[in-house]
C-alpha cells in the first residue's frame, strides 16, 4: 500500500467503529457518467465480525484530511445478492467496475493498476468469507441513516431497509442445504404411496375446564371408559390455576398435579409415555402415546398463543402440540376462547389469532399445514336467543336438536366464521356448562347462566373417523363437565425397506443432477511458457477457457493460501474473473512485465469455478538479466556490460565479493555522459516520453554493449536515465535514510553531514555525481527551461523513491527540499571521501 | 417450567443430512480420480485423464440413521502441486490417502501425506488409507500386513481397493461415513472449510457450521 493511501485509510478508518475494520480502500474513483477528474470517491471495504460491506464514500477534498471530509454515499453488503465485474474500455487506462446488488447497479471508473487489482482481489476474498460464515449485517443499519440525503432517495442506494431485513433472514437459514432437504422431503411425499400403507390408530381426545380447582378425584371415569386402550391421548385442560401468580409468572404447581392425575387416570391396560406437554397459564395440553408407538413419533414441537388481556395475555388463547406419527403429521390445539354470550365475534377472532400466531418453528410451521388437526377446548360459545328457563325446559324434554340450533358455534361455523373445514360429531350429551359445584345441577346462582356446550372437540383431515363423542358427568369438582372424543384415524405407516429404497433412489438422482449441473470448463493449456522475459518488455499469452458444461461457469483466479494476490506482481491477468455461458469461450490474457531482478518466473495460478472445480495453470519463463534491476554496489563491480559478464563474475559482484571497479556504475556514467554532451540544451528534456522500442534499444545497448554510439534521442536517453534511477534495486537515498533526510531538508549543512556520515561511498558518490550533472543542466536553464525547483521535485521523488512503486508519483515537498540543497550549493567538497 | 417435549433419539431413516468435505490425496496415477469416478458414477476408464487442479463432485451415502453427503475434492498428485494441497485439506473432515499396491514409492508418499495431514489438517480429521489396484495383486510390492499395521499404528481406516473391479470402493467411503461424528460439536470447527469457496451452495451458517440440520 502506498504511504499516501495508508494515510487516507487511517482517515477512513476513523469514520467507522474500531471493530469495523477497513480492509482496503480504492482512491480516485469516479462515477461512470461523470468526468474522470471528478474522482473524489473512495471505495471502502469494511469488515465487522466476518461480515463485509462496501461503502462508497465521497470526499469533500481531493485528499481528505479528516474523517469529517467523508460522507457515505452508499452501503452495499457483500452477501449473496452482491456481485461485481470489471469491464475494460478499449484504448483507455481505466476499467468500469460494475457492482450489482439486487436490482441496483453501480458503475465506477477506476484506473487500471496494482491498486485496482488488489482491491478486486480483496472484494472476492471478502465475499467468499461473507458467504461461508454466519454473516450478520445488522451492524450496517446505523449507516443507512447517515447516507447522503441526495442518494437516499435515489434508486441506486439501498435505503429500503425492510427489503434489507428480508435479505438477512434469508441468509440466516443456509438456503441451499435447506433446498436440498426440502426438495428431498417434497419428492418423498410425492412417492409416499410407494412405501407406506394406512393403519388405523385410536386417538383419545379430552377437554375439561377445571375452574381453578385442584385435582381431587380419579379421572378414570373420563379417560379410561373404553374397553381397549387408545394408541394416543391428547388431554386438554383450561383454568387449572386462576391465581394471579399463574397469570403473571405463568408458573403453577397445578401443572404437575394435573399431569400426574392424568397419568394415573389413563387406560390401565397399556403403558404410555408423555410426548409433549404445553401450558400457557391455565391452559394445558398433554400428548401421551402408547409405548409401543413411541419410537415412531418424531419432530415434536409445541407453541402457545395468548389472546387474552391486551390481545396477548395467557388468560385466554391456545396451546398446540404437533408431531409426526409414522408418516402422518398431527396437530392438537387446546384453546380457551373469550367468555360471555355476546362475545362470539371475539371468540371467532381468538380462533383466527391462534391460527395465525402458532408457529412450530419446524416444517410445517402452521396449524393448517398438518394432515390431521384435532381442535379441542373450552370454546366458550353459548346458546343464544333462548332464556335460561327455555333452555332448561328443552333439556328436560331432551330436545337437544332444537337446542343445538341455537348453539353459537354451530351457527358461526355454518356462516364460515370459525373452524371452517372442521368436522364435529353429533352432540348427544347435554350441555357441559354451567353446573353448581359438586352437582349435576345447572347454575342456580344469581347470575343464572344458561347452560351451554362450551366444551367441544372438532377435527380436520383425511381418514379420521369419530367413534364416540361424550361428556363425563361423574366428575363434579368443576362448573364444567369433561368431554371426550374417540377417533379411529388412518396413519400412514412406513415400510422401512421400501422407504429406504425410494430414499436412496432419490438421493442418487439428486446427486446425479447436482453433479451434472456443476460448472465444467476446459482450458486449452495448463502450462504457459513465456519467451525470454526482458526488463519492461511486456509479453502476452492467451489461454482459452471454454464452457463445456450445461450451466454458466463463473470463473475467477483465486489467491493461494498465505499469498497476497491471485498472481505474482510480474503478471497481469485480464479478465481475472468472469462468467461464460454454456458453449461459449473466454480468452484470458496473461501478461508478464518484469520490473525486478529475477532469474526466472514461476507461478501456479488457481482458476476456480464458482461451485465447482479448480484448475491449475503453471506459468514459467526465463528472464534476461538487466542492469536496470541491479544494485549500485554490484554494478560498480562489473567491468563489462552485464550480458557480457560471465556467471562467476556476475555472482561475485552481486554478493559484493569482487573489488569495486568504478566509482559510479558504467551505465550511469554512459547515460550522464551522453546527456552532458547532447542534452544540456534540450528543452523539456525529462518531459517527453519516448517510443517503447527506442527505450528497448537503449536498454539492450547498455546490457549487451556495442561499438555503436548510444542510440536514441536525448529525450529517450533522459527517460532511460530516469528509469534507471527508478528501478535500481535500492534507491540512491536508501529507504531507511529518507525520513531523516527529509527532516534535515531545511539546512544544507545538516543534509551534507547526513550524506557524509550515513550514506555509503557508492551511493554518496552516485548521488553527488547526479546532482553535479543536474547543476550542469541548470547552467543552461535558458535553453532547457529547467529551474532548480522543478528539478528538485522531479528528482526528489526518484532518488528518494517510495518502497512501493507508485503508479502516479505525487511530489513530496520534503524530498524536493532535500534535493534542492544539492542543486544550489557547491558540492565539490563532498566528493572527497572522508 | 411448563412446556416440554420428550427428548428422544431420532426416528427412522428419514431426517438428517450431514455434509462433509472429503479430500483425496496421493501420488499421481495411483487411482484417486478412478476411485471417485467408480464411487460417484460407477464407471472406470482405462485412460483416466490426469487431474491438473482439484476436481469436485458430490455423493450421498445413506446410513441407518443419517444421510451423509460428501463433497469430494480430488486433487492433483504431482509433486509440483504439493504446495496447493492445503487449500483442499484445510477444513476437510475426511481424507482418503491413496497408494498403488504395485508401487513402493507411492506407499512412501502416502505416509508423508498422512504425516502432513496429522500435522496440518484439522485435528479430528478422519483419514483412510486405500491400497488401490488390488486387481493387480500378482504384481504387488506393498504387503497387505505392512500397510495394515502402519494404518493401525496411526489410527487410520485401511482397505485395499480396486477402482477397476469396484472392490471395497463403496465400502471405504461407507466406513468413513460411519466413523465421522454426526453431531454439531464434532464437526463445528471444520466449518470454515476452505475447500468449496464462493459456492452459492454454502451460503448459510448451517451449511458450514453444523453438519446436521
Ligand atoms: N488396474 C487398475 N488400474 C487402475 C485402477 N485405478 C486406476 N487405474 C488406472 O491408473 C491410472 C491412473 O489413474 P487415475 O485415476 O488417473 O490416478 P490419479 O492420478 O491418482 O487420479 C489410469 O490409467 C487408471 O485407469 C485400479 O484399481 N486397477
Ligand atoms: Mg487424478
Amino acid at each position: 500500500m502506498l504511504p499516501a493511501q495508508q494515510d487516507v485509510l487511517n482517515i477512513v478508518q476513523a469514520k467507522f467503529l474500531a471493530a469495523e475494520v477497513v480492509k482496503t480502500i480504492h482512491l480516485n474513483v469516479s462515477v461512470v457518467d461523470g468526468p474522470l477528474e471528478n474522482d473524489n470517491r473512495i471505495l471502502t471495504l469494511v469488515e465487522y465480525n466476518k461480515s463485509f460491506a462496501l461503502f462508497v464514500l465521497v470526499s469533500s477534498r481531493i485528499q481528505p484530511i479528516s474523517f469529517s471530509d467523508l460522507s457515505i454515499e452508499s452501503v452495499i453488503p457483500l452477501d449473496q445478492n452482491f456481485s461485481f465485474e470489471t469491464e475494460p474500455v478499449s484504448g483507455q487506462n481505466y476499467v468500469i467496475l460494475i457492482i450489482r446488488y439486487k436490482q441496483n447497479k453501480y458503475e465506477f471508473k477506476i484506473e487500471i493498476g496494482k491498486e485496482s487489482c488488489n482491491f478486486a482481489a480483496e472484494i472476492i476474498h471478502a465475499k467468499e468469507v461473507s458467504l461461508t460464515g454466519a454473516s450478520n449485517f445488522t451492524w450496517l443499519e446505523k449507516y443507512f441513516g447517515t447516507m447522503n440525503q441526495a442518494n437516499r432517495n435515489s434508486e441506486t442506494s439501498i435505503s429500503d431497509q425492510s427489503d434489507f431485513v428480508l435479505i438477512r433472514e434469508g441468509m440466516a437459514q443456509g438456503q441451499a442445504s435447506i433446498n436440498r432437504e426440502s426438495m428431498l422431503k417434497y419428492q418423498m411425499k410425492l412417492r409416499e404411496p410407494e412405501f407406506t400403507q394406512k393403519q388405523e390408530f385410536t386417538i383419545f381426545v379430552g377437554t375439561w375446564n377445571v375452574n381453578g380447582q385442584p385435582p381431587s378425584a380419579s379421572l378414570k371415569s373420563w379417560l379410561s371408559v373404553d374397553e381397549k386402550p387408545p394408541d394416543l391421548y391428547a388431554i386438554g385442560f383450561q383454568e387449572i390455576d386462576l391465581s394471579k401468580e399463574a397469570f403473571i409468572f405463568n408458573d403453577t404447581p397445578r401443572e404437575a398435579e394435573w399431569q400426574k392425575c392424568v397419568m394415573d387416570g389413563i387406560h390401565p391396560n397399556a403403558k404410555y409415555r408423555l410426548v409433549a406437554l404445553a401450558r400457557l397459564v391455565g391452559m394445558q395440553l398433554a400428548v401421551m402415546v402408547n409405548n409401543q408407538h413411541y419410537q415412531y413419533v418424531k419432530n415434536v414441537s409445541f407453541d402457545t398463543v395468548g389472546t387474552g388481556l391486551l390481545g396477548k395475555m395467557g388468560n385466554k388463547g391456545g396451546v398446540a402440540v404437533r408431531l409426526e406419527l409414522h408418516n402422518t403429521s398431527l396437530c392438537f390445539v387446546n384453546c380457551h376462547l373469550a367468555a360471555h354470550v355476546e362475545e362470539y365475534e371475539r371468540r371467532n377472532q381468538d380462533y383466527k389469532d391462534i391460527n395465525a400466531r402458532v408457529n412450530f418453528r419446524k416444517n410445517p410451521q402452521a396449524i393448517k399445514d398438518h394432515e390431521q388437526i384435532y381442535w379441542l377446548g373450552d370454546l366458550n360459545y353459548r346458546i343464544t336467543d333462548l332464556t335460561n328457563t327455555q333452555v332448561k325446559t328443552l333439556l328436560q324434554r331432551n330436545e337437544i336438536n332444537t337446542l343445538l340450533r341455537a348453539d353459537q358455534l354451530s351457527q358461526q361455523r355454518e356462516r364460515g366464521n370459525v373452524l371452517l373445514d372442521y368436522s364435529e360429531g353429533d352432540i348427544t350429551f347435554q350441555p357441559t356448562y354451567k353446573f353448581d359445584l359438586h352437582s349435576d345441577i345447572y347454575d342456580t346462582s344469581e347470575k343464572a347462566r344458561p347452560p351451554a356446550w362450551t366444551d367441544r372437540i372438532l377435527w380436520r383431515g383425511k381418514g379420521i373417523h369419530q367413534i364416540s363423542y361424550r361428556s363425563h358427568m361423574d366428575l363434579k369438582i368443576s362448573d364444567h363437565k369433561p368431554v371426550s372424543a374417540l377417533f379411529k384415524s388412518e396413519i400412514s405407516v412406513i415400510d422401512q425397506t421400501k422407504f429406504r429404497k425410494v430414499h436412496e433412489d432419490l438421493l442418487k438422482k439428486m446427486d446425479k443432477h447436482e453433479n451434472e449441473f456443476l460448472p465444467q470448463v476446459m482450458i486449452d493449456q495448463t502450462e504457459v511458457v513465456f519467451d525470454l522475459v526482458k526488463f519492461r518488455e511486456p509479453q502476452a499469452r492467451y489461454i482459452i477457457i471454454a464452457n463445456t458444461g450445461v450451466v454458466p461457469a463463473e470463473f475467477e483466479f483465486i489467491k493461494k493460501l498465505d499469498e497476497a494476490s491471485y498472481c505474482k506482481d510480474w503478471l497481469g491477468i485480464l479478465p481475472f474473473c468472469g462468467s461464460i455461458n454454456p458453449g461459449e469461450k473466454c480468452d484470458v490474457k496473461l501478461e508478464v512485465n518484469l520490473e525486478t531482478d529475477l532469474e526466472s518466473i514461476y507461478d501456479i495460478l488457481v482458476l476456480h469455478l464458482k461451485g465447482g472445480k479448480d484448475m491449475f495453470i503453471t506459468v514459467t519463463g526465463n528472464c534476461q538479466k538487466s542492469c536496470f534491476t541491479q544494485s549500485l554496489s554490484s554494478l560498480v563491480r562489473i567491468r563489462v556490460p552485464i550480458m557480457q559478464s560471465n556467471p562467476q563474475q556476475y555472482n561475485l559482484a552481486r554478493n559484493n565479493q569482487s573489488p569495486i571497479l568504478y566509482s559510479v556504475p558504467r551505465e550511469l556514467w554512459l547515460l550522464v555522459d551522453h546527456l552532458y554532451r547532447h542534452g544540456l540544451k534540450t528543452r523539456d528534456l525529462f518531459e517527453s516520453s519516448a517510443l517503447h522500442e527506442e527505450l528497448i534499444r537503449i536498454r539492450d545497448w547498455m546490457d549487451f554493449g556495442s561499438q555503436d554510439p548510444l542510440p536514441g534521442t536525448p529525450q529517450a536517453v533522459a527517460e532511460t536515465f530516469v528509469l534507471f534511477l527508478s528501478y535500481i534495486k535500492e534507491p540512491i537515498i536508501p529507504f531507511e535514510l529518507q525520513d531523516v533526510c527529509v527532516a534535515a531538508a531545511s539546512n544544507f549543512q545538516n543534509c551534507r553531514q547526513l550524506l557524509i556520515q550515513k550514506l555509503n561511498d557508492i551511493h554518496r558518490t552516485a548521488f553527488i555525481y547526479i546532482c553535479m550533472f543536474l547543476q550542469e543542466l541548470l547552467k543552461h536553464s535558458n535553453d532547457n527551461g529547467y529551474d532548480a525547483k522543478t528539478l528538485a521535485s522531479l528528482f526528489g521523488d526518484i532518488l528518494l523513491r517510495d518502497s512501493i512503486r507508485n503508479a502516479k508519483p505525487q511530489a513530496s515537498r520534503g524530498k524536493a527540499n532535500f534535493m534542492y540543497n544539492f542543486l544550489v550549493n557547491d558540492l565539490s567538497a563532498l566528493l572527497i571521501p572522508k | 417450567m411448563a412446556n416440554r417435549t420428550a427428548q428422544r433419539p431420532n426416528g427412522q431413516t428419514q431426517g438428517k443430512i450431514c455434509q462433509f468435505k472429503l479430500v483425496l490425496l496421493g501420488e499421481s496415477a495411483v487411482g484417486k480420480s478412478s476411485l471417485v469416478l467408480r464411487f460417484v458414477k460407477g464407471q472406470f476408464h482405462e485412460y483416466q485423464e490426469s487431474t491438473i487442479g482439484a476436481a469436485f463432485l458430490t455423493q450421498t451415502i445413506c446410513l441407518d440413521d443419517t444421510t451423509v453427503k460428501f463433497e469430494i475434492w480430488d486433487t492433483a498428485g504431482q509433486e509440483r502441486y504439493h504446495s496447493l494441497a492445503p487449500m483442499y485439506y484445510r477444513g476437510a473432515q475426511a481424507a482418503i490417502v491413496v497408494y498403488d499396491i504395485t508401487n513402493q514409492d507411492t506407499f512412501g508418499r502416502a505416509k508423508t501425506w498422512v504425516k502432513e495431514l496429522q500435522r496440518q489438517a484439522s485435528p479430528n480429521i478422519v483419514i483412510a488409507l486405500a491400497g488401490n489396484k488390488q486387481d493387480l495383486a500378482n504384481k504387488r510390492v506393498v504387503e497387505y500386513e505392512e500397510a495394515q499395521s502402519y494404518a493401525d499404528e496411526n489410527g487410520l481406516l485401511f482397505m485395499e481397493t480396486s477402482a477397476k473391479t469396484a472392490m471395497n470402493v463403496n465400502d471405504i467411503f461407507l466406513a468413513i461415513a460411519k466413523k465421522l461424528p454426526k453431531n454439531e460439536q464434532n464437526t463445528g470447527q471444520a466449518g470454515n472449510a476452505q475447500g468449496r469457496r464462493l459456492t452459492e451452495g454454502d451460503t448459510g451458517p448451517k451449511a458450514t457450521g453444523n453438519c446436521c440440520k
